[in-house]
């Protein structure tokens, strides 16, 4: 074989092997290898089997965390994290620039928009979630993060106080 | 007047081996002087580019240098400095102190290697086999470089590998101060001055090319190993020794392979094919790097020699074309890293962020206590505040594990789902910089094709 032939045949050679190294891993999904994009928090997202306290206080949460994001033009991960401490909170509102008036408004809406959610998941009892509604547009903001941090116990003692009262208003009303 | 004595072959080709392995040997050290220096990634990435950008600017004044003051005087003097200043990167407490060493060390490095190309056709008998000696040396201490940098820097120090530079040096000196005396007594090499042909631009030019995009696929793929998979030091020289083995086999297909302007096609296409395979790697799997290495190693053992043999061969003196080739691909791996070094640190500081929200997501999504959530997002937050502007290591923030079993099965499992997300981001975050180095290979086709027709 002669040299000009070798050549071609050697360049050949390396066009197949990138172009087959390249198919390759684009049909194993190299282009498609990215962490996942999150979700606006402003969509509504679907409650998964609220059933039990301690589902529907993990769905109250989440929601309540989507809501509050979503007035603040935020994802609901960077505003979990903001919530973590005071610290984080001081850094998130820095680097936002959003004062504890702004962020308290928006966590009382996350909040309610949590028990509409509820409700509307039938997780909720109407009779239970209007007296919650009107409570909850009114807690300071400090309270208002203790529940987003521990929705539980919110749930827990809104039903043994208004547990007896929601069997006797369900037996009157028709 | 008495014949000139001759160096034996072994300290010129390790001297040469020994400077060239210096453009590349520090590159796993990277994240642990940038650590242990408490810099950036764009910072440390200066001690590769200072090196390899004042060899660029230094080699042909140096070869000039070389002739005028005698070779053997000049490699002598060239290693020296070579040794001083490795001394000196040994000991340097500031990031500024070790590229400013790096600079000199570059400085006699390039005196060293053009004016052994200077010697060299004296001791094997001809340039043809100057030139080959040289080129193999060169890419032989380029290729090991990483690995043996790799070792030393885990095994001892970072600082051990510069320290260990200069006994070395000096031990490759000692043979070539005979040369030295003897052209101080006769100063035979002034009149032998011949006129100096102009450079082979297009293969140059194709050397800087093919340069930055090989230089980019050592120095990404061993950020990507320690920085990304979170690999040490030896793992990562293990797995980037793939690179240099791959060149052994391609240096074996030599000019039997082809005409040198096909090899250079060859393993330029080659060298932009393995790394369009890393910018594509579908997971975070050492295994998937080996065939990538594989295309690049043997695409740059067939580029770099046929580029280098075009540039060399028929022109004369030896000194200043070997000093133009030694520019050009210096200059490639500096322009490389200075293109790339603000595209990948960018796309690490996106690819966190994105990475970060996604693995809060899992969190968030997770089935553990909500109180339990909240805690772990603060411990990821602190980890991201320790790790500003590096690809985040995370699994610390899950300890210590809770006690409860169920508990610690569901934290366990968060956090493989969230390492996977690290995992995606760290890989993606040097995709585009792997696909722009591609793209710089296959440039390197335009000064082939060009050369072809000026040839002809």
């Amino acid at each position: 074989m002669s040299v000009e032939a070798r050549g071609k045949l050697l360049v050949g050679a390396a066009i197949a092997a990138s172009l087959a190294l390249v198919l390759a891993y684009l049909a194993a999904g190299g282009s498609s290898y990215t962490p996942e994009k999150i979700q606006d928090p402003c969509q509504p997202r679907a409650w998964r089997n609220p059933e039990g306290l301690q589902e529907i206080a993990q769905q109250f949460t989440l929601s309540a965390l989507d809501g509050a994001a979503c007035q603040l033009g935020v994802s609901r991960e960077t505003l979990a994290r903001a919530l973590a401490t005071p610290r984080s909170r001081e850094r998130f509102a820095k680097r936002y620039g959003i004062d504890d008036a702004e962020l308290a408004r928006a966590i009382r809406g996350g909040l309610v928009r949590a028990v509409d959610d509820a409700e509307r998941a039938g997780a909720l009892s109407p009779l239970l979630a209007a007296p919650l509604r009107a409570t909850l547009r009114r807690i300071p903001l400090e309270q208002a993060i203790e529940i987003v941090r521990d929705a539980k116990s919110l749930l827990d003692n809104a039903q043994t106080f208004l547990g007896p009262a929601q069997g006797l208003l369900e037996q009157i009303l028709p | 007047m008495s014949a000139p004595p001759r160096p034996r072959i072994a300290p010129l080709a390790f001297a040469v081996g020994l400077v060239l392995a210096d453009s590349s040997i520090v590159v796993l050290a990277l994240p642990q002087i940038y650590r242990e220096l408490d810099t950036s990634v764009a910072g440390v990435t200066w001690v590769l580019v200072s090196f390899n950008l004042v060899m660029a600017l230094a080699a042909v004044p140096a070869a000039h240098l070389a002739r005028r003051t005698g070779p053997g005087r000049a490699a002598a003097v060239g290693l020296a400095i070579f040794a001083g200043a490795g001394i000196a990167c040994g000991l340097a407490a500031e990031l500024s102190t070790l590229i400013a060493a790096r600079c000199l060390q570059a400085l006699g490095g390039a005196l060293a290697i053009t004016a052994v190309l200077e010697l060299l056709p004296a001791t094997v008998g001809s340039e043809r086999r100057a030139v080959a000696v040289w080129a193999t040396a060169g890419a032989t201490g380029a290729a090991l470089g990483p690995a043996v940098g790799g070792l030393l820097t885990e095994l001892v120090s970072w600082q051990s590998i510069f320290l260990l530079q200069a006994p070395l040096a000096i031990a490759a000196g000692i043979p070539l101060l005979a040369v030295a005396r003897h052209e101080a007594a006769t100063g035979v090499l002034a009149a032998e001055l011949r006129r100096t042909g102009r450079p082979h631009l297009w293969a140059n030019l194709a050397l800087t090319l093919v340069s930055s995009a090989i230089a980019a696929a050592l120095f990404l793929l061993v950020l990507l190993l320690i920085e990304g998979w979170r690999l040490s030091p030896i793992g990562a020289a293990i797995v980037v020794t793939a690179m240099p083995l791959a060149a052994l086999l391609g240096a074996r297909l030599g000019p039997r392979a082809g005409s040198a302007r096909a090899r250079a096609a060859a393993g330029a296409i080659l060298v932009a094919g393995g790394l369009g395979g890393l910018a594509l790697l579908p997971a975070a799997e050492v295994a998937l790097t080996l065939l990538p290495q594989l295309l690049v190693g043997v695409g740059l053992a067939l580029v770099l020699s046929a580029l280098t043999e075009t540039a060399l061969l028929g022109r004369a003196p030896q000194a200043i074309h070997g000093g133009w080739t030694i520019s050009a691909r210096h200059a490639g791996v500096a322009v490389g890293l200075i293109l790339l070094t603000p595209l990948f640190t960018a796309e690490i500081a996106e690819q966190r962020h994105d990475a970060i929200d996604a693995g809060t997501a899992v969190v968030l999504d997770s089935q553990v206590d909500p109180l339990l959530k909240l805690e772990l997002s603060q411990r990821i937050e602190e980890r991201l505040e320790g790790e500003r502007g590096k690809v985040p290591t995370i699994g610390p923030a899950f300890e210590p594990l809770p006690e409860d079993p169920e508990d610690r099965a569901d934290v366990l499992q968060l956090r493989e789902e969230l390492q996977d997300q690290l995992d995606r981001a760290a890989t993606h975050a040097f995709s585009s910089s792997f696909g722009l180095a591609a793209l710089l290979g296959l440039l390197a086709l335009v000064p082939i094709g060009l050369a072809r027709r000026v040839e002809l």
